[in-house]
């Protein structure tokens, strides 16, 4: 009903809150000896165009502590405010799509 | 719905870091304890983390493909180096040399340590608030 930009949205969110626990994940894990960084690889995950579940990978070239744990809170800090805005900015786009297609339904009652 | 784990993940990391100050209030609290119930002064103790799943109820087969698990107290460890003995001679604790066994708590490390646990507490709520707000933006669209 929404369209091709409406699908597009809608997996750009999927894949933001995806990310966004993967964050999370992180952040929980920054005291856990051996924890190895985890995000996916954005680009590629939009490309594949609404196919199938993401999968989470290591993050690469990160300093590994003495305890073999690599999160870096300042990235995770950065990647947590970056996807909410990301997110914001997604959500407030399917916001007008949703307004045309409401908008185009309330012309079509009459007044 | 993969934005509510995030919620859970949040919430997993803030009991684990509370469970380390505990631990570390513990020791700060038990710096100069010369009893204890087993006998002997006082032992350090420290938690280990470790990753473990969070609980869900929907889509957890989804929720295991993209993995990133919340954290969880593994256990909590007990120092084993010897106590600390220092000449009290008055000490109704002392041996027969006049040495009292004290803890090995070092005060500054575990306030270096509670200090990390508090970062790692906000840090948490911060995740947890900004997946709030996305969860909100959602729910926004139907307005």
């Amino acid at each position: 009903m929404l369209g091709p930009l409406g699908a597009q949205l809608e997996r750009y969110m999927d894949l933001l809150s995806t990310r966004q626990k993967l964050v999370a994940s992180n952040i929980a894990n920054v005291d856990t000896p051996g924890y190895l960084t985890q995000d996916i690889d954005f680009q590629s995950e939009f490309q594949h165009a609404l196919g199938g579940a993401p999968h989470a990978q290591p993050v690469e070239g990160l300093a590994v502590r003495n305890d073999g744990n690599n999160v870096s809170i300042d990235r995770e800090s950065r990647l947590l405010a970056e996807n909410a805005l990301r997110f914001q900015a997604a959500s407030s786009l399917l916001h007008s799509q949703i307004q045309m297609v409401r908008a185009a339904i309330k012309e079509g009652q009459g007044s | 719905m993969s934005l509510f784990s995030a919620i859970a993940v949040g919430a997993s990391g803030m009991a684990a870091q509370r469970a380390r100050a505990e631990v570390l209030v513990e020791n700060l609290a038990n710096a100069d304890t010369t009893r204890t119930p087993e006998g002997g002064p006082y032992r350090r103790k420290d938690v280990i983390f470790e990753t473990s799943p969070v609980a869900e109820e929907f889509s957890s087969i989804f929720a295991s493909q993209v993995g990133g698990g919340g954290v969880a107290v593994a256990g909590v460890i007990t120092d084993t180096s010897d106590p600390e003995r220092r000449y009290m001679p008055g000490h109704p604790d002392a041996d027969a040399d006049g040495y009292v066994a004290f803890p090995r708590v070092n005060p500054a490390e575990d306030m270096v340590d509670l200090m990390g646990a508090a970062r790692g507490y906000e840090a948490n709520v911060a995740a947890i608030s900004a997946v709030k707000d996305m969860i909100q933006r959602s729910i926004d669209l139907l307005r």
